[in-house]
């Protein structure tokens, strides 16, 4: 529990680590988790350090490694891998090999699939136009054949180009063609069937074979110039049909072969992957834990004999056993003769603050954290805040049946912790509700016992032991004669047969001016509970005054600050508490008002109100002055006393037994523990120069403590009365969703009715969770938060610490897991 | 704080005649409303004179029943107080001692102190709110006579 109240013990220590077994040894530390390396090289740039080179092959393995994860769609963990670096080089090599093969073969299969279309369609296009006749070409003879020699008995030059063209592109393509060539060239074009990869974006899309045909060169130049323009795909065209068919039974041959080689291909990459698939989770952890390694290794000096590495540490105190034991097995596993060891050092540092939670404790540290780490071995409010914060949650929340269905929520979660699915999803809004499911489930516990308090169930009463209202005994005292509204007196004998045992009677649920009885009642609750709760935060402040040895603060800070707030706000409460007991329906003429007499108390004045109890302006009067005295002892006490002391010593200096005396009471913690509350202390025992700087600091700093803390006296006890607020606005929303909507569906008629409740209950059930559970829970766990922040801590806390944070290789964040790779 | 007088003068009243039985169910403190009613309906619920008004049940039944129980019990404040302050100190300086030692003993220490002081503070905060009421909830025509011949 030590723990959890203050934090743990720790200390500097020095790893004397051995060239050779520097690697396994922290490697060792880094399973364990235990110690907090201090960077030894702080003046040293991130490019000058020691190790960097391994630091980036160790970026360029992980580069490796993504490439290689985002290749596959599934990994398992087995096998355990050595060279990793070596491997892993070779895998990319291999598969970067494999893949730039399969793109090659793929290229080819396409050019040579496009050509064997290619020569099939225009081979239909000569079919088709050998039945027309060309005017142009008189020559064309009933055989298919466009026969070269036959063209060139005109002496022209017919040549044809052929190839492939995007569908998109056809018709600028016969535009440019026809400006161009002003006609001197036929373009016949059809659309292949089926469709192929475009290379460049590895689309399917449509392409369209084209046969141009041309007369005479010059122009064959601008229709080459123009096709190459559009990015055709241009194959040559043959002269006749035997070298048609000759260059189609080719092209059949080499598909196949190419399907064949390309299927291999395939087969081999899938292989290799399958490979490496086992391994690459366990190589991606191993790269992480390498880089870690010698990030460490870089905040570690050399000594000067340039074989031992020097590496400082925080490392809990008992904890220490621990860390020896590390080193030792690190030295054993790397086979060294010389050991490394661990040596405790002095330091006037503060250390940073490590508190031990379980996963109960967690969420609620958590939320402390949240303000502020605690300053090193300071009072931590979270084992107080594990009860106090769900407390004033559940006030501000108060319903039995929303406690009942929040804390069921909280217990489903509980029970679940453990399935994977839900501890490790990527929701963040669920991931929050997740990590603070046993905060939610004593919300919802203490929500429950204050609903039955307030007596308040999805806004309707229970009424378990009888109400102790009586309308028959103002019937009987016939004090009722028709009328539109009834009050009931409790002055009328029988009426009232006294206080319900359990929370509030169940009557007022019923009574129109039930908001009158329970304004009064929830903001004496809220003022009560804040009066309480703030005397117990100071009073935690005891704590640290005798922790860090500072008796003088009991008297001259605690005492006051206790002092004023009883005295004044304290006497509140007994008057609250006075008021209920002693003044009763007898004397409601003459009740007093709490309010005005709290302020005749101020202002000393007394006369127009009857006192509430004999000797009654005495004793404000002594209370009022002596929290008004409580001020300037608050407000100079400890400047003058500090002052006192610091001058003192300087006076007496030459006195060797006042010096001894400082050495010995100056213990290694007490001597980092004066560092860290110089600001507060403002005498610093070495430093006698500077001493009036300190004194004014100090004066100031408690001029500015005297100043918060009596006037956030009068404005925290104020800022209690939001648990009445809260208690207020979820009550009356209660109460307005029940009547508008459920009311509704349960007055009307039978049969209509129960077809028409099933949508009206539905409705309310969504509402209630929505409304009611979510947005009033988020808003009253704001509200209670804001009240433990502020209120409660400003008494004693001051969290301005810094957080422990062990080198372990499970907090290491993974950038894989980041990316979904893995 | 209504301490002046709370009689309202209007129309003489009429003899009680019952119409329509309410289901018998869990007694919640829900306003009775019939359908039927508005605002310038006559004032009065008719509700049959039952022959024995006050036949005594047992306390308990009262809550499952819904039968028109007996009188109203008249509550102590004597007997709250001791239970709940024998339960509280039971929890908050009994049940300490029997945690067993382990790691978490301290935690635990503190949560059962912390709460039996919470609750029970808030436990009596709300009854000593209640033990001299200056004045009394002001009810309802539907609200008495529903009051009257099921409650009483």
């Amino acid at each position: 529990m030590d723990s959890l109240l203050r934090g743990e013990e720790l200390c500097l220590a020095q790893l004397f680590l051995q060239s050779g077994s520097a690697y396994d040894c922290i490697s060792e530390l880094g399973e364990l988790g235990l110690v907090e390396f201090r960077d030894l090289n702080p003046s040293v740039n991130a490019f000058q350090r020691k190790h960097v080179n391994e630091i980036k092959n160790c970026e360029e393995m992980e580069r490796i490694l993504g490439e290689l994860a985002s290749t596959l769609s599934f990994c398992c963990n087995h096998r355990v891998s050595v060279c990793l670096q070596e491997q892993l080089q070779r895998l990319e090599v291999e598969l970067g090999e494999v893949t730039r093969n399969k793109e090659k073969l793929q290229k080819n299969l396409l050019e040579l699939r496009e050509y064997t279309h290619m020569l099939r369609i225009t081979h239909s296009f000569v079919q088709r136009t050998s039945e027309v006749s060309y005017e142009e070409f008189p020559f064309l003879e009933k055989d298919t054949v466009m026969d070269y020699s036959s063209m060139q008995r005109l002496g022209a030059k017919l040549g044809f180009i052929s190839g492939l063209i995007q569908r998109a592109k056809i018709e600028a393509f016969e535009r440019m063609l026809w400006r161009v060539c002003k006609g001197y060239t036929i373009l016949s074009y059809a659309e292949v069937d089926e469709y192929l990869e475009d290379p460049e974006t590895g689309e399917p899309s449509k392409s369209i074979v084209f046969l141009i045909s041309y007369w005479g060169e010059q122009i064959g130049q601008k229709v080459k110039k123009i096709s190459d323009c559009y990015h055709c795909h241009l194959y040559p065209y043959p002269t006749n049909n035997d070298e048609r068919n000759d260059v189609v039974e080719g092209l059949k041959t080499r598909i196949q072969d190419l399907h064949t080689v390309l299927h291999r291909t395939e087969d081999y990459l899938r292989q290799v992957l399958m490979k490496a698939s086992e391994s690459v989770y366990t190589w991606v952890i191993q790269v992480k834990k390498i880089k870690a390694i010698y990030y460490i290794l870089n905040l570690c000096s050399l000594d000067v004999t340039n074989k031992c590495l020097i590496a400082e540490v925080w490392c809990p105190v008992n904890d220490i056993a621990n860390l020896r034991r590390a080193l030792e097995e690190g030295s054993r596993k790397s086979g060294a003769t010389v050991p490394s060891f661990v040596n405790r050092i002095p330091t006037s540092d503060t250390p940073p603050s490590l508190i031990r939670t379980n996963k109960f404790t967690s969420g609620f540290q958590g939320i402390v954290d949240a303000y502020g780490v605690g300053n090193y071995r300071e009072v931590n409010p979270a084992p107080f805040t594990i009860i106090t914060f769900p407390f004033l949650f559940a006030v501000m929340f108060g319903d039995l049946g929303h406690g009942l269905i929040m804390a069921l929520f909280a217990f489903w979660m509980v029970l679940y912790e453990n399935n994977r699915k839900l501890k490790n999803t990527r929701n963040e809004i669920w991931n929050t509700f997740f990590e603070g499911r046993y905060i939610i489930l004593m919300m919802g516990l203490f929500s429950i016992y204050t609903g039955l308090i307030y007596n308040d169930c999805f806004s309707k009463s229970l009424n378990i032991f009888g109400s102790g209202w009586s309308v028959k005994a103002m019937f009987t005292a016939e004090m009722w004669n028709g009328n539109r509204f009834l009050t009931l007196d409790p002055n009328v004998t029988g009426v009232f047969k006294g206080p319900y045992p359990l929370g509030i009677d169940p009557i007022w649920n019923l009574a129109t001016n039930r908001l009158t009885f329970l304004n009064s009642y929830k903001m004496k609750m809220s003022v009560i509970i804040g009066i309480i709760h703030m005397s117990f935060g100071v009073i935690l402040s005891t704590y640290n005054h005798l922790h860090f040895r500072k008796k003088h603060n009991l008297y001259l800070v605690f005492l006051p600050e206790l002092l004023f707030l009883l005295c004044l706000f304290g006497y509140l409460v007994f008057m609250i508490f006075y008021k209920w007991l002693v003044f009763s329906a007898k004397d409601s003429r003459e009740a007093p008002s709490i309010l005005i007499h709290f302020i005749n108390m101020f202002l000393m004045q007394g006369d127009g109100v009857p006192p509430l109890y004999p000797g009654q302006t005495g004793l404000q009067i002594f209370l009022v002055v002596i929290a008004v005295l409580s001020v300037p002892v608050l407000l100079l006490g400890k400047p003058i006393y500090l002052n006192w002391l610091h001058n003192g010593s300087q006076r007496l200096g030459m006195y060797r037994v006042r010096g001894y005396e400082r050495v010995r009471r100056n213990s290694e913690e007490e001597l980092y523990l004066m560092r860290a509350n110089d600001m507060e202390e403002g005498s610093s025992h070495s430093d006698l120069s500077s001493s009036g700087d300190h004194e004014a600091e100090e004066f100031l700093h408690q001029a500015i403590h005297t100043i918060e803390y009596c006037l956030g006296c009068v404005s925290n006890t104020a800022s209690y009365l939001r648990l009445w607020a809260l208690s207020l606005a979820h009550a009356q929303l209660s109460d307005v969703l029940w009547a508008m909507v459920m009311r509704v569906g349960l007055r009307m008629d039978t049969r209509l009715g129960v077809l028409f409740l099933v949508p009206v209950f539905s409705l309310f059930a969504v509402l209630t969770v929505s409304i009611l559970l979510v947005m009033e829970g988020l808003s009253a766990f704001l509200h209670a938060l804001r009240l433990h922040w502020v209120e409660f801590q400003n008494k004693f806390y001051s969290g301005t610490g810094v957080k422990f944070s062990p080198f372990s290789f499970s907090l290491l964040p993974s950038s894989f897991e980041h990316d979904g790779l893995l | 704080m209504p301490s002046g007088s709370w009689l309202h003068q209007s129309r003489p009243g009429r003899p009680p005649v019952r119409t329509n039985p309410t289901p018998r169910r869990l007694r919640w403190a829900g306003t009775l409303r019939n359908p039927t009613d508005s605002a310038h309906q006559p004032l009065m619920r008719s509700v049959r004179l039952q022959a024995d008004d006050s036949s005594p049940v047992h306390p308990y039944l009262r809550l499952f029943s819904g039968v028109r129980a007996g009188a109203m019990v008249s509550h102590s404040l004597a007997l709250p107080m001791i239970c709940f302050t024998t339960l509280w100190a039971l929890v908050g300086v009994v049940a300490p001692f029997l945690v067993p030692k382990g790691p978490n003993r301290g935690v635990i220490v503190t949560s059962l102190i912390l709460t039996a002081v919470c609750c029970y503070l808030f436990w009596l905060v709300a009854i000593l709110a209640q033990a001299n009421p200056l004045f009394g909830p002001q009810l309802k025509n539907e609200t008495i006579w529903y009051l009257r011949y099921f409650w009483e």
